[in-house]
Order: C-alpha cells, then structure tokens, then sequence
C-alpha cells in the first residue's frame, strides 16, 4: 500500500515537473539583443545575407516556441527553441564581428581614396601657384575656379564618411583625384605654353 | 516446425520492412539545390537590391531547414506525408522563379544603368561645349565640377555594377544639370531678351552715326560674336575676332571680376610700344557716369560686396603673351590687328560695347540648345 503511495506521488511529481516546462525566455532575449546589436552594427548593410538568414532563424524560434506554447502542458518541449536561441546569439555575435569589421575596411578604404583625392587637389593648388601671373593669370582663371570646385568638393567626401556612406565617399574621392589629374594636365599645358610667372604691375580692371 | 517458419518468415519481413520502409524526410538532394538557390541570389545581391523578396525567400528556407536540421521525424514512414519535403519543394519553385525575376530586373537595370549614365555624359559634354563656346564656364562657377564629379561618380557605380546607385546618382547629375542651365538662362538671359537686344541695337546704330555725322571713326565690339567692327565715315572697313575677360560674357559689376563691360564709351588714350606692357593699348573712359551710377545702384541694392571697387584701365589691347589666351576684363586683338586699328583710331573715338546685334546670336542660339535638351537623359 505505500509503495503505491509513493508511486503515485513519484508519477504526480513528474508530471507536475513535466508539466512545468518554461520557455527559455531569458535565452530568447538573449538572440534577440543579439540580433538587435548586430543589425546597429550595420550587419543589415555589411553582411545583408547573413542578416537576413539570422531574421529567418529568429523567426524559426518564435514559431518553435508559439508550436510549443500551443500543446498541451505535458507535451512541451522548448529543446529545440533554447537550441536555436544558443546558435542564432552565437552566429549574431559572429556576424556583429564580420561586419563591423567589414564596416572598417570600408571606412578604412574611403579615407584612403579621400587622403588620395586631397592629396590631388593639393598638388593642383601648388601647381595653379605656380601658374603665371599678372597678365597671364587670366589664362588660368578658369581653371582656379575648377580648384576652388575641388576642394569644396572634398567637403562631400567627408560628408559622406561621416554618413557612413563609404562607397559614396569612395566613389567621390576617386572622381575628385581623376578631376584634379585633368586639371593639373591642363595647368602643365598653360605652363609649358607661357613659361613660369612673372611679376605683373598691378591694374584695376 | 510451421510455427517456428511463421515466427521467422515474420521477423524477416519485419527486418527488411524497417530497413526499406523508412525513408529519409529530407532528400538530401533537395537541401543542396534549395542552398544552391541561395547562392544564386546572394550572387545577384538579392540582399542588397531586392531585400524584401529574398528576405521572404531566406526566412522560409531558414525556417524549412531549422525543421529539417531539428526534427526527430527526419525518418518517416512510407505512409507518413512528407510535408516537409513538399514545402521545400514548393521553396524551392518559388526561389527558382526568384532567382529567374531577379535575373531579368538586373538584366534590365544594368541596362537603365548604362543608357543614363552614357545619356549623363553626352549631357554633360553638350552642356561643356556649349559653355565653352560662349565662355560661361566662369558664369557657373562651382557648379561646374559638381555635375562632372556626379557623372563620374555614376560611371564608378556602374562599373562597380551597383546599378541601383548609378542610377540614383545619374539622375542627381541630370538635375545638377538642369540647374546650371537653368542658371544659365538666368545669368545670359539678356542675350535672347529683344528689348535689350533692341536697345543694344539703338547704341550701335547711334555710334556708326556719329561716325558717319562726323566723318570719322568709331568701333562696336559685340561680345556674342566676338567680333569688333571698324567704322570710318559709317562704313563698316574693318573686322577683326577678339578675346573677351575671362568672365567677359557677363556685364562688369565691380573690379576683378573679369568681365568685360557694356555701353558707349570713348578712347581718352592711345598708348604705343613703352607705354603699356601690351603690344598697343587703346584705353577707354571706363568708368563713365552711366557706369558709376549702376554700381552705386547694384551696390545699395547690396549686390555687390561693400568692399569691393568699380574697378578701371579697361583697354583694347593686344597681347602681351602669345599665349595668353583671356584677358580680365579688356578687348583684347591679334597684334596685327590691334596694329591696323591702333593706326585709324584716335582719342575721342567712340567705342560701344555690346553684348549682342542680334536675336539668333551665339549665345542665345546656346542658350537655346541646352533648353531643347534639357529632359533628355
């Protein structure tokens, strides 16, 4: 007769502990900060795809956990959701990495381009200095309102940069260097024609 | 005995039932192509250019082989349903036309890409040429480089094979565009306006009367054309090309903004070898009262800068330098030309300096063909 008892209590403890399963909460938080620090970190933008599959599989893990939710309590069984809540903050936290690193080099190589592009536009500066003057100045003056552009336009990199638009700012350093080499070929053009400058007496005009 | 061939013939069939009957949930066949289907989007760069179809697309693959990775029904029975396999299967039909979507819009985006980015540019040496043809390069200012480096920029894009942006860039060039035509036709407006052609006209025609009134010489210079005219006696003699400021195509406002000023003015000096650093100088009575009393205007109107001057010493000269190409305000000759015109001029000459004689002058005929344009990329 006790050891009935004691069965009985044995079978009603299980099931009370059974029926008790709780959803990994605290671990599906856990993804989903991770996925929220991912996306902040520019995954969205560096590593689109992987993003998009994390979504899938944070997605997979609400609909494991609702199916479970849904059974009755002796039934559920939230394994396969705390395992896809371990494996979606563990890839988060890899992707968050990828991209922000992804995200350097971007940033990395768009100062490179914008250095390269000042580079050029300050070596046309140089160049239009030496450019002759007085009279002969006029002969340039075009081409020192192209290098006033320039440098104005060497704001819209930064610009860029601090958007963090790097291939915005990328592609406009390039186009900056390659409009300072036309510039600087046809300062070198006007100074093989006319020679170094020479003082001028000044004039109104 | 029978019973005994019974139990056997039963656990037999039994064996080869549950090592044939049971099937895999998943052909693995299926996961491969289904990844394979990803790449191909990934390939497109599905995530970056249509982000919600592959979104749709990867969330159900993701979801389809969480299943297929997790479920303990990865075996079934013959008689179980494979629903798993049909939703994967119809994944992998609706990835299959995605992918085939996909593959047809960048198709047709590369090619919007490459017809407005080369629209842009033949655009953009329209616009330069025209511009360089009336030298209103100056006229924009800044403006210039701003749709060059928009251009350039979409070509980078385009060969990057980021159509998406080189289009979106494109178009920014195309209205940077339209803005310096727009400010164009506002700057040199004047030039296609009939009233002050006409008026031109009146001073022109005042000036060869004088000539002929007083038997004597008198010059037009006509800044759209480039082209200044020797009159004796009324009779136009002589004509000969000149160079304008570098900012010559505008009215002069003030001192050093290279533009060549508009009226009737007189020559007050003729100035030979020794005299002027250029080869001849004729000085003119720039500024006179007219002048003065407009920049008094512009200046109160605040258009002009409180600090800066009316400016002065505008000249016909000849050049100093072969190659100095623009002057920064004066009319400037080919010395044998200034040569023949400094012999049959005096001072007391008149000189009127026009901006246009005509309707259909260089640049309103310009002007004009920039506005045709203007929608085309």
């Amino acid at each position: 007769m006790q050891s009935r008892v004691s069965l009985v209590a044995i079978a009603l403890m299980i099931i009370v502990t059974a029926g008790c399963a709780d959803p990994p909460t605290e671990q599906i938080q856990e993804a989903e900060k991770a996925l929220k620090d991912a996306r902040e970190s520019g995954a969205s933008t560096y590593s689109p795809d992987e993003y998009a599959k994390l979504e899938g599989t944070l997605d997979a893990l609400r609909k494991e956990v609702s199916e479970q939710d849904g059974k009755f309590a002796l039934f559920r069984d939230y394994g396969k959701a705390q395992q896809l809540s371990i494996s979606a903050k563990a890839d988060s936290e890899r992707i968050k990495v990828a991209a922000a690193q992804k995200k350097e080099e971007g940033r990395a190589a768009a100062m490179q381009a914008q250095q390269v592009a000042e580079e050029a536009v300050r070596a046309t500066q140089e160049l239009v200095a030496k450019a002759p003057v007085g009279k002969d100045r006029a002969a340039v003056e075009t081409i020192k309102n192209d290098v006033e552009g320039l440098k104005s336009l060497l704001k819209q990199v930064q610009d860029s940069i601090d958007k963090e638009d790097y291939p915005a700012a990328q592609t406009q350093a390039k186009a900056i260097n390659e409009m300072s080499q036309g510039v600087q070929a046809e300062i070198q053009q006007a100074l093989a024609k006319v020679g170094r400058g020479k003082p001028s007496f000044s004039r109104k005009h | 005995m029978y019973v005994g061939q019974v139990n056997r013939a039963l656990t037999l069939a039994l064996c080869i039932f549950s090592l044939t009957g049971c099937v895999q949930a998943v052909p693995p066949d299926l996961l491969t192509a289904l990844e394979s289907i990803d790449q191909d989007l990934i390939a497109l760069r599905a995530p970056e250019t249509a982000p919600e179809e592959y979104g749709s697309f990867v969330r159900q693959w993701i979801a389809l082989k969480t299943r297929a990775e997790l479920d303990d029904d990865l075996i079934k029975w013959p008689w179980e349903t494979g629903e798993l396999e049909n939703e994967l299967r119809g994944l992998y039909l609706l990835g299959e036309r995605t992918v085939s979507q996909l593959h047809d819009r960048q198709a047709a985006r590369q090619r919007t890409a490459q017809s407005k980015v080369e629209g842009i540019k033949d655009r953009l040496h329209r616009l330069t040429s025209q511009i360089e043809s009336i030298d209103g390069r100056i006229v924009l200012g800044e403006q210039v480089v701003q749709a060059d480096l928009l251009v350039r920029q979409a070509r980078f894009f385009l060969e990057g094979k980021d159509y998406q942006r080189a289009i979106q860039i494109a178009e920014e060039a195309h209205q940077a565009i339209l803005e310096q035509t727009a400010l164009l036709a506002e700057e040199l407006g004047r030039y296609a306006d009939p009233k002050r052609i006409a008026s031109w006209q009146t001073i022109a025609q005042q000036t060869i009367a004088w000539s002929r009134t007083h038997q004597s010489s008198a010059i037009v210079v006509n800044k759209a054309e480039r082209e200044l005219t020797l009159y004796m006696s009324g009779r136009k003699v002589l004509s000969y090309p000149v160079r304008l400021g570098f900012n010559g195509i505008r009215e002069k406002q003030f001192q050093g903004d290279g533009a060549t000023p508009e009226g009737r003015y007189r020559v007050t000096d003729k100035r030979g070898p020794g005299q002027t650093q250029f080869y001849r100088a004729l000085v003119l009575d720039y500024p006179n009262a007219e002048d003065r009393r407009r920049f008094d205007l512009s200046k109160k109107a605040g258009k002009i800068a409180p600090g800066k001057g009316i400016g002065g010493l505008i000249e016909i000269h000849g050049v100093e330098n072969e190659s100095a190409e623009q002057t920064l305000g004066c009319v400037m000759l080919e010395n044998p030309s200034m040569a023949a015109l400094f012999e049959r001029v005096s001072v007391g000459t008149p000189i009127t300096i026009v901006g246009a004689l005509t309707e259909d002058n260089a640049v309103s005929l310009a002007l004009s063909a920039l506005a045709q344009h203007k929608e085309e990329i």
